[in-house]
């Protein structure tokens, strides 16, 4: 009898799941479970912005999930995981057997104990239905006024998409903007000035005390410095929480999040978890990390995947990383970037928008920070050079010194210490990857090329 | 089997005749620091040689986008960004560890070699044939020498005092 498959979510984790057990096994009977339908919070912020249409958020569609012969119940959600007898339980009340179970429930924003959370208009900006509501209530106002509360990863990507819409932004930071899970110190002394000249009103070091009704429409939120800032929608994303409460009192076992070993499995051999809801090996890490990040989604799907289709891979570790566009300021962090105990080289120029740090321990890269206008940011290959180094574990050796004295020419550590050939030829499930999504349906990639191309091979 | 760019880091003189073919092909300006290959050029270890993407087999950008914006070029095997799903999120250029997927400012979208759809100006430009295209299943088989090359430079001219 084919095998039973069941995933719980509709994020980057289960998607990918899907995908690789397809990779290994055409015939497994895949069910998908989700409150949602399929899509990428990542590009969440993209739509908001206004660049592309909400539907270009979407992973899957009934046509892709039909054609991977998935047995999608969108709109549905679990109540329940009966570990021992392998079966979940439906909010309609119907039981399903399962041979392995995926549970890639996500996160969710920390809510804020203040008062006037309730009232319209003041929301989170987490799911689709929450990036609905805001276009909505922002509808027809000519620059709109939007208070951001939080300064974390998801209000800093947020905060970038209202900018482009040309709405006029307040963010209020309990500490630094972007906060310290983003970034260091360093580097947010150069965001905070380049965010105010570009118009942001930034209130660092305040929290919220309440949010009140103006009676126009309004909202005026309060801060504990007795400032008041009136704005016609308010924010709220302060934190983010694992998903946990269907495996409360199940015998799966938990920390910040589920555990998981290098192969995502959790203490129930044949029950997976992946993605912001999972806490597994980590790079740089003695302990099980959550990474609340799309990579590391990514990549817990796609080695949940392998495994729940019986072929057997381990996962190094996920790699904490980042990057930001704070309104043109690009920032990118790699692994421990606040690293106390870490030796760290800096090197900054806060005319120019320049900062970079790399933290050591011995002759071992264990985080960056890279800080610089977007336009030069995006050209440059120390981006990637960095993530190899800190991917691959590699020793620097000499090169520790050299870029001591040389921290803007990675490309020579990164070439001398052999960081590419160790790369050559690794993958994270024994083989090559594929292309996958809805979206290649019909439409296969094909490299384009430009007229001057045409030009410039007629001259030779 | 399919062509892939194979660096012969011995015949580069550094000229940078490839950086400038390719800014122009893919980015319509003469411009090295547009370019998606990239000359090191470390005269300390008098030791060049180009660097572009190696269409790898995990393809790390394709796997993290999150709006499948990248797909294989099958009939080149070349990993490609199709343009019209791209959001500029920048993911691709923080996943790929060889620091090979940019993003361009002009449309703040990704870009990276695509084998210039199977006539890389670079290898047609190169005076030296240190870029050839050719039929090779060896992604960068050619690395290991040249970094023991640079390593060994670089620990012998600091041995000398000199540093680089």
């Amino acid at each position: 009898m084919a095998t039973q498959h069941i995933i719980i979510g509709g994020g980057p984790v289960a998607i990918n799941a899907v995908e690789t057990i397809r990779e290994f096994d055409a015939a497994a009977q895949v069910t998908l479970i989700s409150d949602e339908r399929a899509h990428s919070r990542m590009a969440l912020p993209y739509w908001l912005s206004g660049q592309v249409p909400r539907e270009h958020t979407y992973t899957a569609d009934d046509a892709s999930l039909k054609q991977l012969n998935v047995d999608a119940r969108i709109g549905q959600r679990v109540e329940s995981i009966d570990p021992d007898g392998s079966t979940v339980t439906l909010d309609d009340g119907s039981t399903l057997a399962f041979d392995n179970l995926l549970i890639a429930t996500g996160s969710s924003p920390s809510e804020l104990q203040i008062p006037g959370t309730d009232l319209s208009g003041v929301q989170n900006l987490w799911t689709l239905d929450h990036t609905q509501s805001l276009l909505d209530t922002i509808d027809g106002k000519e620059r709109p006024k939007v208070v951001m509360i939080g300064a974390g990863f998801n209000a800093c990507i947020m905060v970038n998409a209202m900018y482009k819409r040309g709405w006029q932004l307040a963010v209020i930071a309990r500490g630094q903007m972007p906060s310290a899970r983003v970034i260091d110190e360093g580097g947010a002394a150069l965001v905070e000035p380049w965010l105010r000249e570009k118009g942001v009103e930034l209130h660092c070091g305040a929290t919220v005390p309440s949010i009140t009704d103006a009676g126009d429409g309004t909202k005026v939120v309060e801060l504990d410095n007795g400032t008041t800032i009136t704005a016609d929608a308010v924010v709220m994303l302060v934190g983010v929480k694992a998903n946990t409460d269907l495996v409360h009192g199940s015998g799966i076992e938990m920390d910040q999040g589920i555990l998981v070993n290098d192969r995502m499995q959790t203490n129930f051999a044949n029950i997976y978890a992946g993605g912001d809801v999972a806490q597994g090996p980590a790079l740089y890490s003695d302990k099980p990390e959550v990474h609340a990040i799309h990579p590391t989604a990514v990549d817990h799907g796609r080695i949940a995947g392998a495994n729940m289709a019986g072929h057997e891979v381990h996962y190094p570790g996920s790699l904490s990383m980042n990057v930001l566009d704070n309104c043109g300021l690009q920032t990118f962090c790699f692994g421990n970037w606040n690293d106390a105990e870490a030796e760290t080289m800096t090197i900054s120029n806060p005319g120019g928008y320049i900062y970079r740090k790399l933290l050591w321990r011995a002759d071992q890269l264990v985080g960056a920070v890279l800080v610089g206008p977007a336009n030069d940011m995006g050209m440059l290959t120390d981006v990637g050079m960095v993530k190899g180094i800190l991917q691959t574990q590699t020793r620097l050796g000499q090169w520790k010194q050299f870029l001591a004295e040389n921290p803007f020419d990675i490309r020579r550590a990164y070439i001398g210490a052999g960081v590419a050939q160790k790369l050559i030829g690794m993958t994270l499930t024994g083989q090559a990857s594929r292309p996958r999504g809805f979206r290649f349906d019909g439409k296969i990639p094909t490299a384009k090329v430009s007229d001057a191309h045409a030009t410039f091979m007629g001259t030779k | 089997m399919v062509k892939m760019l194979k660096i012969v880091p011995q015949k580069c003189t550094g000229c940078m005749q490839c950086e400038l073919a390719c800014s122009w092909v893919q980015t319509g300006t003469f411009q090295p620091s547009q370019s998606l290959i990239r000359v090191n050029v470390f005269d300390e270890e008098a030791s060049y040689a180009p660097y572009t993407c190696l269409q790898c087999e995990e393809a790390w950008c394709m796997t993290v986008c999150p709006v499948n914006a990248i797909g294989i070029d099958d009939a080149i095997g070349a990993t490609v960004v199709n343009d019209s799903l791209c959001v500029g999120c920048h993911l691709c250029t923080l996943a790929c560890p060889f620091g090979t997927v940019f993003t361009t400012p002009q449309t703040h979208t990704a870009i990276k070699c695509n084998l210039c759809g199977g006539q890389p100006a670079c290898s047609t430009t190169c005076p030296t044939d240190a870029i050839v295209y050719e039929e090779n299943d060896q992604h960068g088989d050619w690395f290991g020498d040249w970094s023991q090359k640079v390593e060994t430079n670089h620990l012998a001219a600091a041995e000398n005092g000199g540093g680089s």
